[in-house]
């Protein structure tokens, strides 16, 4: 009953396109995340889901229903904002209730809800304060607060753990995974986090210039990226891009520590033969680490690498070498990453190396 | 240092005296009889007090043919100011929340368009407001100064409500809309609310100038409907018998006693008023 | 943001969605016929030979002719650049001089501040009223310094005609000087603390630092305070008709009360609006470069 399908959706506002043609089909009951770089239209997207912003064209099914020119108060969705957006005269109790007063619920009724979200989030001793009273946190749940208490269709939360310092971010972030597991219902979910985005999401959605590039699972989205700038944009550190010759056989050629070392990926048998001249090599640094023995494979190449810096992160050491002139980040154990130097020994794993076309960023398979 | 600091004190209050002055003579004068006034000078206080000024100012002094003094004219002020101020701040408010809030294609232009309307000397519309008070049957009535004072208040009121309601974040007009409120409600339950000291100095700054208006009351007024600053200014040119100057100050006290007791209650509002009519517009 | 327009389902939605409209309707209305449109009236009344009542037989540039031509006009003009000249310069000395010592943590501020301010809510006609007293020839301020002993002072500038202009600029600023005072202080309150400091560090004594690093950070409160002081200057009105009415003769006449005398008591409209629209160029001339300065840096900022 509430499942999302958002089909073709532009958005201008005078000249500028926003949105340029939006498609994401979302379940009933999905969690579903959007990423991309400040600017590209994430929150203008919520926008027109919610029906603050009208539609230039394309269309919005909520449960097969056309929504499209629904006012919002009839589309039956929530939202949460980053600023959180409490109404500053009105105390918690009454700020998650105005949604309910607005549609004529009875007062016992509200009161009752206002009970049961409040339980649900821990608040009641809150129920009394104004928002100005309030803890960054405390604002954080008395806006989910508002949220639940009118059992919407679909949640919308735009970046609503963003204002929150670190610690709680993670608490937060957890809640909600187990708030929408007991609830069910669809939820949309903008954040510039990428952990919040693996760990909450059912799909992702990763936005640039107002397109959708790629739609997937966490783990689609991370090791097999539609293109160069999902890839980059989805991990940290970032996965290494370097400029590569293709040989005649369809191995690459990368030059380490001044010697020209030939690499079979997984897609060499396919790039034989075609006129393939010059790639990118996408690799993940925890692709590059210390020798492994008990791994062994195909894929699996060993060589020596100098690395300049190292830079340890406490459960694993980045260290910073060189292929190509280009820089190569290496995920090191903290105990490799001491000895980490000149010539040091480490094993590349290629079996989920990407290649890019180097104009277009498509990927080569 | 400490010279220094007694130089500063001693130059402010000197400033803060000479400020004073003009209001300290104002309450002499107006307590002492006339041939005290001829005989002591400005400064000197009253030997016997007497209220003899301000009852006659009040009640029987004459501005112009008629002698009732100035309290028909207090009432027809407040009778002009009252419905001015309370229109012409809620259209402001109106105004302020949907150029804040709900612009469309243009508003900012209008808004722009209405800001002129702070900076135009009255002059240029004088005559036309004349003809039109007159097509209207509304020539030297308290209706006709009451539009004519909503007319050319609006822009103010609007401009003091916009650049308040601006600064409140659209995320919670977003959140409102999604919670079912409508227009009026979202102004009723949301802005409503916070809107208690926009509207205080909104009220002020409008009581303040129309209580004070000169141009449009001596321009609009007949007779009967005369604002107190006009009667004011006719008592003080009207001279019957010898010139009564306890009477003149007496009657300018009572002219200024309603702006100066908003003054001296809500002084930190009137201020605010001032610098955001001023700044801004 | 934008409103949710056009299309949507119910009466009720649509009618919500020109509520803004309808809502300012009546503003533009009353703007568009009661500002703009009367200017234009004015204006078109201007090139007429209109006198007691509008006439619309245009004659070119007759009435500005004889505006100009118009020795009272004259004198009203040049007391308007004597006057602004100097309410403006004396208000701004005073008002920024007063700020600066205010905002050496005095004790009792706020007392004093609010008298400084009290004139601002006085009406002029008030303050008209008030001065014609004070500045009395033989009762007024003559007769105190006499009575401290200064037997030959005279001080009869109301009665005088080279002087009765300077008696308005006297009532103007201890009218407005206060409320000069307020925007500079809010002006200096604004000002941020470590530049002080910064300056102190690098040696500037406390009058240097103000000349060379506040000053300068208050320039936009100087147009403010010059573009309001100009605006109060070319519509004063009620204080030249309260302390002087505008005499002896006309010698103490402002544009604003030219336009009155001749619109109104000596039925030549048609001179009375020429002199407004001369009024109301006046009036854009400072304020248009004013807006498109404050814009430009709004954009820019
Ligand atoms: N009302 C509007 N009028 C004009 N342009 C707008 C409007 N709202 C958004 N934009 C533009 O649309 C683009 C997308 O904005 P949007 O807020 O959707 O980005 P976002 O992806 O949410 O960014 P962020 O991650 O910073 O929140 C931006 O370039 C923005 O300037
Ligand atoms: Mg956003």
């Amino acid at each position: 009953m509430g499942s999302l399908t958002i089909s073709n959706v532009t958005k201008t506002f005078g000249s500028t396109e926003v949105l340029k043609g939006i498609n994401i089909d979302i379940a009933d009951g999905e969690f579903l995340i959007l990423v991309g770089p400040s600017g590209c239209g994430k929150s203008t997207l919520m926008n027109t889901i919610a029906g603050l912003e009208d539609v230039s064209s394309g269309q919005l099914l909520l449960a097969n229903e056309d929504v499209t020119d629904r006012s919002p108060k009839d589309r039956d969705i929530a939202m949460v904002f980053q600023s959180y957006a409490l109404y500053p005269t009105m105390n918690v109790a009454r700020n998650i209730s105005f949604g309910l007063e607005m549609r004529g619920v009875p007062k016992a009724e509200r009161d009752r809800k206002v009970e049961e979200v409040s339980t649900l989030l821990q608040i009641n001793h809150l129920l009394d304060r104004k928002p100005s009273q309030l803890s960054g946190g405390q604002r954080q749940r008395v806006a989910m607060g508002r949220a639940l208490a009118r059992s919407p269709r679909v949640y919308l939360f735009d970046e609503p753990l963003s204002n929150l310092d670190a610690k709680l971010r993670v608490e937060m972030r957890t809640e909600i995974k187990k708030l929408h597991k007991r609830l069910g219902t669809t939820i949309v979910y903008v954040t510039h986090d990428q952990i919040e985005a693996m760990t909450l999401a059912d799909r992702i959605a990763v936005m640039k210039d107002g397109l959708v590039q790629q739609l997937g699972t966490p783990n689609e989205i991370y090791d097999d990226p539609a293109n160069q700038f999902v890839a980059g944009f989805m991990g940290s550190p970032p996965m290494n891009f370097v400029p590569c010759e293709v040989a005649e056989d369809g191995s690459i050629a990368i030059r380490n520590r001044g010697a020209v070392v030939s690499l079979k990926v997984p897609q060499s048998d396919h790039l034989k033969g075609q006129d393939v001249r010059k790639v990118i090599l996408g690799l993940r640094p925890e692709m590059i680490t210390e020798p492994k023995p008990e791994r062994s494979g195909e894929w699996i190449v060993n060589m020596t690498m100098d690395f300049d810096v190292t830079e340890p992160m406490g459960a694993d050491t980045i260290a910073i070498g060189e292929w190509n002139d280009v820089e190569v980040l290496a995920r090191l154990s903290p105990e490799a990453g001491l000895s980490a130097g000149e010539n040091t020994s480490v094993q590349v794993d290629l079996s989920k190396a990407c290649l890019f076309d180097p104009k277009s960023g498509e990927r080569v398979r | 240092m400490a010279i220094g600091r007694i130089g500063i004190y001693a130059l402010l209050l000197a400033f803060a005296a000479v400020y004073l002055m003009p209001l300290y003579v104002m309450v002499m004068t107006s307590l002492k009889d006339i041939e005290e006034i001829r005989q002591g000078n400005l400064l000197s206080l009253p030997e016997s007090p007497t209220f003899y000024a301000w009852v006659k100012a009040w009640g029987s002094a004459c501005t112009g043919s008629e002698c009732e003094g100035l309290a028909p004219f207090f009432f027809n002020s407040i009778r002009i100011v009252v419905p001015a101020v309370l229109i012409s701040t809620l259209i402001g408010a109106l105004n302020g929340y949907v150029l804040a809030k709900w612009k469309f294609r243009g508003s900012e232009l209008l808004f722009g368009a209405l800001l002129f309307g702070c900076f135009i000397p009255f002059q240029v519309i004088l005559l036309p407001m004349a003809r039109l008070l007159a097509t209207l049957g509304l020539a030297n009535t308290v209706t006709g100064l009451v539009l004519v004072h909503v007319i050319y208040g609006i822009a103010f009121t609007t401009l003091f409500f916009r650049n308040f309601y601006v600064s409140v974040p659209n995320e919670l007009v977003k959140a409102a809309q999604l919670d079912g409120a409508n227009f009026f409600q979202i102004f009723r339950h949301i802005f409503l609310p916070i809107s208690v000291p926009i509207f205080t100095v909104t009220i002020i700054w409008q009581f303040t100038q129309i209580w004070n208006d000169f141009l449009f009351g001596v321009v609009y007024s007949g007779p009967g409907t005369q604002p107190i600053t006009v009667a004011l200014n006719n008592l003080v040119n009207t001279s019957v018998g010898g010139k009564e100057y306890n009477v003149d100050m007496a009657a300018a006290l009572i002219a200024a006693l309603p702006t100066l007791v908003v003054y001296v209650l809500a002084g930190k509002y009137f201020v605010r008023g001032l610098t955001a009519g001023a700044v801004k517009g | 943001m934008t409103q949710n327009a056009h299309k949507r389902s119910g009466i009720a939605d649509r009618l919500e969605a020109w509520l803004p409209k309808i809502i300012l309707a009546p503003t533009t209305l009353a703007m568009i016929v009661c500002m703009y449109g009367f200017i234009l009236w004015t204006g078109a009344l201007s090139f007429t030979k209109s006198r007691m009542l509008p006439q619309w037989e245009f004659v070119g540039f007759l009435q500005f002719e004889k505006l100009f031509a118009n020795p009272r006009w004259d004198v009203a003009l040049s007391n308007l650049v004597v006057f602004g000249f100097l309410f403006i310069a004396i208000s701004l000395l005073i008002g920024l001089l007063l700020a600066i010592f205010l905002d050496q943590k005095i004790r009792g501020e706020g007392a004093i501040r609010t008298i400084y301010l009290y004139p601002m809510a006085v009406s002029f006609v008030v303050t008209g009223t008030a001065w014609k007293w004070i500045l009395n020839p033989g009762l007024g301020i003559e007769k105190l310094v006499r009575d401290f002993g200064f037997t030959d002072f005279e001080f009869r500038w109301l009665v005088d005609q080279e002087m009765a202009i300077y008696t308005i600029v006297i009532a103007a600023v201890w009218q407005s000087s206060g409320f000069v005072m307020a925007m500079f202080l809010a002006g200096l309150r604004g000002v941020d603390d470590s530049l002080v400091k910064a300056a102190q560090i690098d040696g500037a004594n406390a009058w240097q630092s103000y000349w060379h690093v506040i000053l300068p950070i208050l320039r936009p409160v100087f147009f403010s305070a010059i573009v309001i002081l100009s605006h109060i200057a070319i519509k004063s009105f009620d204080l030249v008709q309260a302390l002087t009415g505008g005499g002896p003769g006309y010698a103490s006449d402002l544009p604003a009360n030219f336009m009155y005398t001749f619109a109104f008591n000596r039925a030549q409209m048609g001179i009375g609006a020429a002199s407004a629209m001369i009024m109301l160029f006046g009036v854009l001339a400072i304020l248009v470069p004013y807006l498109y300065s404050e814009l430009r840096g709004s954009n820019r900022g």
